[in-house]
């Protein structure tokens, strides 16, 4: 955003030169309620957690039962003893590696997040610019429809789609099957395509696409809302001369929309790795907790609520979540440089 | 009773003085379903102490036992009476954050002779803490189908003899019914590592910490339920999944084994047209172990510590409660003076006649007094995710269980 | 689809219309014309599926739900399931409220407040600016589980245990929604009219009363929206803070009735099937305005 001038002049009403002009302070005033709170009700407990990480604290024992570990608790996270170091490239020290709690935990976070957020904004976009273009009246009503995974609690949900995704009685496999075993003149033309045996959805190697997919379903349509709100403000001469001078539809979005559309892409992917590095609630409800056979599913903040609250270890807690920060903080430092630009 | 009688004349006569007594209010936490044991309670409290207005704060299992340990991490929002289940018992006692009921002015071990001697133990820490009374316990039985059996030639002694002969059964079902013997392998695994302890012996670790998954109990429980599932004899849906009530309902599951309470979820919604169907019978193999049990705590920040007393020792001690839990939850009374009562004698209709609460009050006596670590839910876990790994990945079982002590080790390590 | 389609829009509608409508039929029944919309709306059901089972749910009773397979269409129970709710959690209506009250002084707060955040961030350069701005950016970067303790903690201090402050405050000026105003403002607003509007001695505040405000439609609906939304479902906030069970929020009591064995589902679908209303009703209006706002912009152009 380029730099905004001082008027020069200042108009006769203006007061008198003693006085702080406005501009110069008003600005202060307006970010202040934001810093004011996070001052107040948003640092204590960052300190909080981050002066936590340095003690075992088993939480049933109140305050008293802090005991300093120094760094021990962000050591015994990361695990990194006993590790082939020798053998840095070998398969062999990856699996290990995974084999410790964490490093499959990040594994596990990153492949849900972007298996889930590359979908939503790949999708969202050109949804966005379909609807935004396309149904004029009916924009509303199919708009809703996409948001509304968005609305739903995920207390009623979870019934929902262990209903859904039962192995013998659920809706998807009904359709699935149904579909892989369609017969016409005694041949299945989809069967290459769609099942014909129930699909055992609780096998663990389905569990993590199936939380992917749910919290791609959550998310597609806030996307495309925000995409779309974004939308409204390309101006419309922009296509108009683009038609003019003989751009395709495909050409008008890919060189006029998704250039404009950068700031919101912006906000929105960022959004997204926040989210998804942070992911708890679909896998956690999905997994009943236990992140599914082998914690395929098991995210990083998953492991936070485990240790913390189930293994009675807060201290150890609070470093894994002082080093999942480090790693958004990077991601997110990494999203501005690509998408942010300085216009 | 008479310290409930005297108290309750004090506070009758305090209220009779004159002056506008407000009631005063006593907070219990619980979780679902022993929210219901409290409300069973409370009309039967008010009788006696009509000025006592107690208010009952109910959540989700999970969403409870979060908000307690924040409650007693930060010392906010902490109830007078706080419910606890068997997998939060022992972390709690041991954080010290509950009163040790053991020390004046409770004194409740002189009760301890009057629960069933594994309830105690099990609210115990191992420094000494009791932590809570015990509530009510799930003596765990084998139930099945009877008509199914019968159709498959399989008798009761078959089926509890020994793991060799359930099996077999099991095959036999399979085969002239079609039906699967039990849920889930997993099952049989939980068993046979609670068989053969003895009073003082801890599941998952010894008096000194030591991990000990890889004791041949481990072995042989592994082992067993690897030809469980070899054998074709599981369905291999989760406890509590839509399969598994779907199995009960239709048939296509014969047997289940956990605690007595059981019978109770199969009659009131699980399956209950299969009403007169079902038997209960002891576990194979002789093992008497408990599923879940529910306990009642005092947090040591309480307002109404005294109060609280009494009407824990309401619920826990009094048979007539314990009776009203029974009867209003099937939830097995803590308090073994509660199990003379005629109740037990019984029929049930859903077990066809079956006089099954005698037996499982035969079953609670001999359930052995074992230690409970706070961190046997954590073992727990570690040993169940390596044993998925032995049946759907075909892992050796002595692999698994070294694998599984040092990822206990690991976690545990402090 | 040609382009033509687009040059037709903006421009308003009478003459053109018929014609366009034949040629929309034509163009409808030619697969690269249909394709698209069916792949649309087939995504939108699938968004919707989960979503109509939990209203079909809400009208079944308990054994219904559970039967394999479920029921497929509504039933007749949603009353009774609305009883045994009630029945189960007397206060459940007022916990309603509660949710309702607090997603809207939330909204409001957030609304006013991070328009004016976003507003500074966006139009004036001050030393500080952008270190200020990282700052921001960074508080969104911590889970927030772990503050979960210290905030009780801190709650605890200042007494606002068990009371709707303690939701309301902290929250009342999110990160997020500075974040996305900035974005909004920067590229909606022209900073000539802002110049223009202090040139004519509007005072800072009034600038942004009179001249931003209004311009940004389209932003302050998807900032209440999700806000709201945010603030209404969030059920963890409500864990910590209320211990009394007339103090839960909607989502937290609709929780409370889980467990295993006997959960009365039909009660807890009802229940979610009327939390979810308001949701809808605010999402039906407040679209309603993005249009508005969006008929606004293209206008402008």
């Amino acid at each position: 955003m380029s730099a905004a001038p001082a008027p020069i002049g200042t108009p006769a009403k203006q007061t008198k030169r003693r006085r702080l002009k406005p501009w110069r302070f008003m600005p202060y005033v307006f970010v202040a309620p934001f810093f004011i709170l996070f001052l107040g009700f948003g640092l204590f407990p960052l300190l909080f957690s981050a002066y936590a990480s340095f003690f075992r604290w088993e939480l049933t024992a109140g305050l008293a039962g802090m005991k300093w570990e120094g760094l021990g608790n962000y050591a015994f996270v990361l695990q990194l003893d006993d590790l082939p170091w020798s053998h840095f490239f070998s398969g062999e020290f990856w699996s290990q590696l995974y084999a410790r709690d964490f490093w499959r935990a990040l594994y596990n976070t990153f492949w849900l997040g972007i298996v889930s957020g590359l979908p939503q904004h790949l999708i969202a976009v050109p949804l966005a610019f379909f609807i935004h273009t396309k149904f004029r009246r009916a924009r509303n009503p199919v708009i809703a429809m996409y948001f509304l995974p968005y609305i739903t609690n995920t207390v009623a949900i979870t019934l929902v789609f262990s209903s859904l995704f039962s192995r013998d009685f659920g809706v998807i496999n009904q359709v699935l099957t149904g579909l892989g075993r369609l017969e016409t003149f005694g041949v299945h033309p989809l069967a290459w395509l769609f099942p014909v045996q129930n699909v055992d959805w609780g096998r663990p190697e389905y569990t993590r696409p199936i939380v992917s997919f749910i919290v791609w379903w959550r998310f597609v349509g806030w996307n495309t809302v925000l995409y779309l709100s974004a939308l409204q403000t390309i101006p419309k001469d922009l296509y108009e001369a683009a038609t003019i001078d003989g751009a395709g539809l495909w050409q008008q979005f890919r060189y006029i929309t998704v250039p404009l559309l950068r700031p919101m892409m912006l906000l929105a992917v960022t959004l997204t790795i926040i989210g998804n590095l942070q992911l708890f609630e679909e896998p956690f409800i999905l997994t009943g907790g236990s992140g599914g056979v082998g914690q395929v599913a098991e995210t990083v903040a998953m492991q936070m609520y485990k240790v913390g609250l189930n293994d009675g270890d807060f201290g150890t807690a609070s470093a894994v979540a002082w080093l999942m920060f480090m790693v958004i903080a990077a991601l997110t430092w990494l999203n501005n440089r690509t998408l942010g630009r300085k216009d | 009773m008479k310290l409930a009688t005297t108290l309750g004349l004090a506070m009758l006569l305090a209220s009779a003085t004159g002056h506008a007594s407000a009631q005063t209010v006593l907070t219990v936490a619980s979780f679902k379903d022993l929210d219901r044991s409290v409300q069973a309670a409370i009309p039967l409290y008010r009788k006696i102490h009509p000025e006592v207005e107690i208010k009952l704060v109910a959540l989700g299992y999970g969403d409870h036992h979060n908000a307690m340990t924040t409650a007693l991490a930060t010392g906010a929002n902490l109830p007078d009476v706080m419910g606890i289940e068997i997998g939060f018992v022992a972390k709690f006692a041991e954080g010290g954050g509950v009163e040790d009921l053991s020390k004046p002015p409770y004194n409740a071990l002189q009760y301890k002779d009057k629960f069933f001697r594994f309830a105690v133990a099990q609210a115990t820490s191992r420094g000494g803490i009791f932590a809570a009374m015990p509530a009510d316990i799930g003596p765990g039985a084998l139930f099945y189908r009877k008509d199914l059996m019968d159709k498959a030639g399989v008798t009761e002694a078959q089926l509890t003899r020994s793991w060799a002969s359930f099996i077999d059964a099991g095959k036999a079902l399979k085969a002239k019914t079609g039906a699967y013997l039990i849920p889930h392998a997993a099952a049989i695994k939980d068993i046979i590592i609670r068989s053969g302890l003895k009073d003082g012996e801890g599941i998952y670790f010894d008096a000194k910490g030591k991990v000990l998954v890889e004791s041949p109990r481990f072995v042989e429980a592994f082992e067993t339920a690897k030809l469980a599932r070899a054998a074709g004899i599981d369905a291999k849906v989760g406890a509590w999944s839509n399969e598994w009530s779907e199995g009960f309902k239709r048939g296509t599951i014969a047997s289940e084994m956990m605690g007595s309470w059981l019978a109770g979820h199969l009659k009131n919604w699980i399956a209950p047209d299969t009403k007169g169907h079902w038997r209960s019978a002891g576990i194979p193999g002789g093992v008497s172990a408990s599923y879940g049990g529910s306990f009642y705590a005092i947090p040591k920040g309480a307002k109404n510590k005294e109060l609280a007393w009494d009407f824990v020792k309401f619920m826990t001690t009094s048979k007539e409660v314990q009776i009203a839990a029974f009867r209003e939850l099937d939830a097995f009374p803590a308090l073994v003076e509660a199990t003379t009562d005629p109740f037990v004698d019984q029929p049930m209709d859903f077990l066809g006649g079956q006089k099954a609460r005698q037996d499982w009050k035969a079953i609670a006596a001999k359930i052995p007094a074992t230690e409970v670590d706070k961190l046997d839910p954590v073992a727990a876990e570690v040993v169940s995710a390596e044993f998925d790994k032995v049946l759907e990945q075909d892992k050796d079982v002595k692999t698994a269980l070294a694998d599984a002590k040092k990822a206990i080790e690991r976690r545990v390590r402090r | 689809m040609t382009a033509s389609q687009l040059t037709a829009q903006p421009v308003a509608k009478a003459p053109a219309t018929s014609r366009r409508h034949a040629r929309l039929l034509l163009r409808s029944l030619k697969p690269s014309g249909w394709l698209p919309y069916a792949i649309v709306m087939l995504g939108a059901l699938i968004m919707l599926a989960p979503f109509y089972f939990m209203f079909v749910f809400a009208t079944h009773t308990n054994s219904d739900i559970l039967s394999m397979p479920p029921p497929l269409w509504f039933g007749s129970a949603l009353v009774d399931n609305i009883h045994q709710l009630v029945a189960l959690r007397p206060h459940f209506w007022h916990s309603l409220g509660l949710s309702l009250w607090v997603a809207v002084a939330a909204t409001g707060l957030n609304l006013f407040l991070c328009s004016l955040g976003g507003y500074a961030f966006a139009m004036y350069e001050f030393p500080g600016r952008d270190t200020l701005f990282a700052g921001l950016m960074a508080t969104m970067l911590l889970p927030a589980f772990v503050g979960m303790i210290p905030f009780v903690l801190l709650m605890n201090e200042i007494g606002w245990l068990n009371s709707t402050r303690a939701l309301i405050v902290p929250g009342a000026c999110s990160a997020f929604g500075v974040f996305m105003m900035r974005q909004y403002i920067g590229s909606a607003v022209p900073r000539e009219l802002v110049e223009a509007a202090r040139m004519d001695g509007c005072g800072e505040f009034g600038i942004y009363w009179r001249i931003v405000v209004p311009l940004i439609g389209p932003a302050m609906g998807t900032l209440g929206l999700v806000t709201f939304i945010g603030s209404y479902n969030n059920f963890v906030g409500a864990l910590l803070v209320m211990s009394q069970q007339e103090m839960f929020t909607a989502p937290l009591v609709l929780r409370s009735l889980q467990g295993t064995g006997q959960t009365p589902w039909g009660a807890i679908s009802a229940g979610s099937a009327i939390t979810v209303l308001p949701l809808l009703i605010l999402f039906a209006v407040s679209s309603r305005r993005l249009i508005e706002g969006l008929s606004a912009g293209a206008v402008k152009g």
